[in-house]
C-alpha cells in the first residue's frame, strides 16, 4: 500500500487521535483504491492525502469554534514587519512535547498547511491542491500559523508550566 | 528590496518558494541587512523546532487491515453514505447542495460530474495535463484525428479571456474523452468531450463536487463537461462563449 505513512501522519494530525486517525485511513483507501493503477510517486501521494482530508469533511462538518479561519487569513493585523523577537529566543528551550502541544492546539486550518508543509515536505502547489485553496492562501496562512505557534510557544514559556498549555 | 518587502517573502523564501528573480534581490538585501538576516535565523530555528514535532508512522495493524481489503477492492460500501458526504463536502464549500433526503440516490449527473472533477485533479496533480501544448486550435483539433473516433470541436476562445492551452486523451468512466485545457489567468478549465447521443441538456447544468465547479451540457451529439476551480460567474462565461 503507497503512501500509508503520510495517510496516517496527515489524518493523526487532523483527528489528533490515533484511533480516529485508523479509521479515517481505511475510509479513505476504500475510495483511493479505485485511483492507484494510474497514479505514481508524488503525485500519489498529494491525491491521496487530498482523499483523506475530504474524507474528514466529509465525515466531520467544521465545529463552530473553527469556521472562523476564513476571517483569519484575511486579517488586517497581520504586519508583514512583524518580527519575531523576543519569542525567538525563549523558542530555543521547547521541547518535543511543547512543539507538539502547541501544533495540536492550532486551529486546523493554520494546523494542516504546517503539517503538510513542515513534515510532509509538500510544496505550496502540492498543499493548495491537497487543502482546495488558493497559493497565495497558503502562504498566508503557513505565515500566520507560524506566528500563532510562536505566540503559543512564547506564552506557554511566560507562563512557566505544565498548566499554560492545555 | 526594503524590510518591509522581505516580510512579505519570508515565509516564500524559506520554503524555497520564490522565482529566481526574486530569490536573488532576497539575497541581496540579507546581505545588506543584519536585521533581516536576525530575523530570517530566527525562523529557520523555528522550522528547525516545528520540524521536531512526531511525524505518526501507520501502526502495523492499520497496515496488515488495509493490505487484506486491497483484494477486495470492489466491494464498495452503500452508495448511500458517500451520497451523505458528497451533501457535507458541497455545503462546506459553500455551494449549493442538490440532494437533501436522508437516504438520496445519486442521479447520473452527479456521478459524473465526481468523475470529470476526478480526471482534472489528477490531470493537474499528476503533470499529465497535455498529450499536445498550442494555443491554436488548427493544431489541437487534428491532433485527435486517430486518437478518437469522433472529432471534438475545438475552439479557440483567447479574445473572449479564456486562450486555449492544449488537449489530451483522458478516460472518464471507462470511456475515452477528449480533453481541452483552457487557461484563465492561474486558473486551468478542463473541457471533457464525449458523443453522446442521448444528452439532450442544451443549458448547462451546474454542479459543486469537493471545491470544484462543473458545467455540463450537450449539442450535435455531443456531451460536454466544464470542470475549473474559477468562480461561477467567470466559468458561466466560459460555457456561454462555448455555447455562441
Amino acid at each position: 500500500m503507497p503512501h500509508v505513512d503520510a495517510a496516517f501522519n496527515y489524518a493523526r494530525w487532523l483527528t489528533r487521535s490515533d484511533a480516529d486517525a485508523e479509521d479515517l485511513v481505511q475510509d479513505a483507501y476504500v475510495r483511493a483504491l479505485r485511483f492507484f493503477s494510474s497514479l505514481r510517486g508524488e503525485d500519489a501521494r498529494a491525491w491521496l492525502l487530498t482523499i483523506v482530508r475530504n474524507t474528514w469533511y466529509g465525515r466531520f462538518p467544521r465545529r463552530a469554534g473553527e469556521a472562523v479561519m476564513t476571517v483569519a487569513d484575511k486579517d488586517p493585523d497581520r504586519r508583514a514587519d512583524a518580527s519575531l523577537d523576543p519569542e525567538a529566543l525563549l523558542i530555543q528551550q521547547q521541547t518535543v512535547e511543547h512543539v507538539r502541544d502547541a501544533l495540536e492546539a492550532l486551529p486546523t486550518d493554520f494546523r494542516e498547511v504546517l503539517v503538510l508543509r513542515e513534515l510532509e515536505g509538500l510544496s505550496y502547489k502540492e498543499i493548495a491542491a491537497v487543502v482546495g485553496i488558493p497559493i497565495g492562501t497558503v502562504m498566508s496562512r503557513l505565515a500566520r500559523g507560524r506566528e500563532r505557534l510562536v505566540g503559543a510557544l512564547a506564552a506557554r514559556e511566560l507562563s512557566g508550566g505544565d498548566d499554560g498549555m492545555r | 528590496m526594503e524590510c518591509g518587502d522581505f516580510g512579505r517573502v519570508l515565509d516564500a523564501y524559506v520554503d524555497d518558494e520564490l522565482g529566481p528573480a526574486e530569490s536573488a534581490s532576497t539575497r541581496e538585501h540579507l546581505h545588506a541587512c543584519a536585521a533581516c538576516r536576525r530575523r530570517l535565523a530566527d525562523y529557520e530555528s523555528l522550522g528547525r523546532l516545528v520540524r521536531q514535532a512526531p511525524y505518526y508512522t501507520a501502526p502495523a495493524r492499520l497496515r496488515a487491515h488495509l493490505s487484506s481489503s486491497q483484494s477486495s477492492e470492489w466491494t464498495v460500501r452503500p452508495l448511500v453514505a458517500w451520497a451523505a458526504a458528497v451533501v457535507l463536502v458541497a455545503s462546506l464549500a459553500g455551494s449549493v447542495v442538490f440532494i437533501r433526503s436522508s437516504a438520496p440516490a445519486r442521479a447520473p449527473i452527479d456521478s459524473m460530474a465526481e468523475a470529470v472533477v476526478d480526471s482534472h485533479v489528477r490531470a493537474l496533480m499528476g503533470e499529465h495535463l497535455f498529450d499536445v501544448r498550442s494555443t491554436d486550435q488548427h493544431t489541437v483539433k487534428p491532433w485527435f484525428l486517430g486518437k478518437l473516433d469522433f472529432a471534438p470541436p475545438v475552439d479557440d476562445l483567447a479574445p473572449l479571456g479564456f486562450p486555449l492551452a492544449g488537449g489530451r486523451l483522458d478516460y472518464v468512466e471507462g470511456r475515452a474523452a477528449a480533453a481541452l485545457v483552457y487557461a484563465r489567468g492561474q486558473h486551468t478549465i478542463n473541457l471533457f468531450i464525449w458523443p453522446d447521443d442521448s444528452a439532450t441538456l442544451r443549458r448547462p447544468a451546474a454542479r459543486a463536487v469537493r471545491g470544484f465547479r462543473v458545467r455540463h451540457w450537450a449539442r450535435g451529439g455531443m456531451s460536454f463537461w466544464a470542470v475549473s476551480d474559477l468562480n461561477d460567474a467567470e466559468l458561466d462565461q466560459f460555457t456561454g462563449a462555448l455555447q455562441r
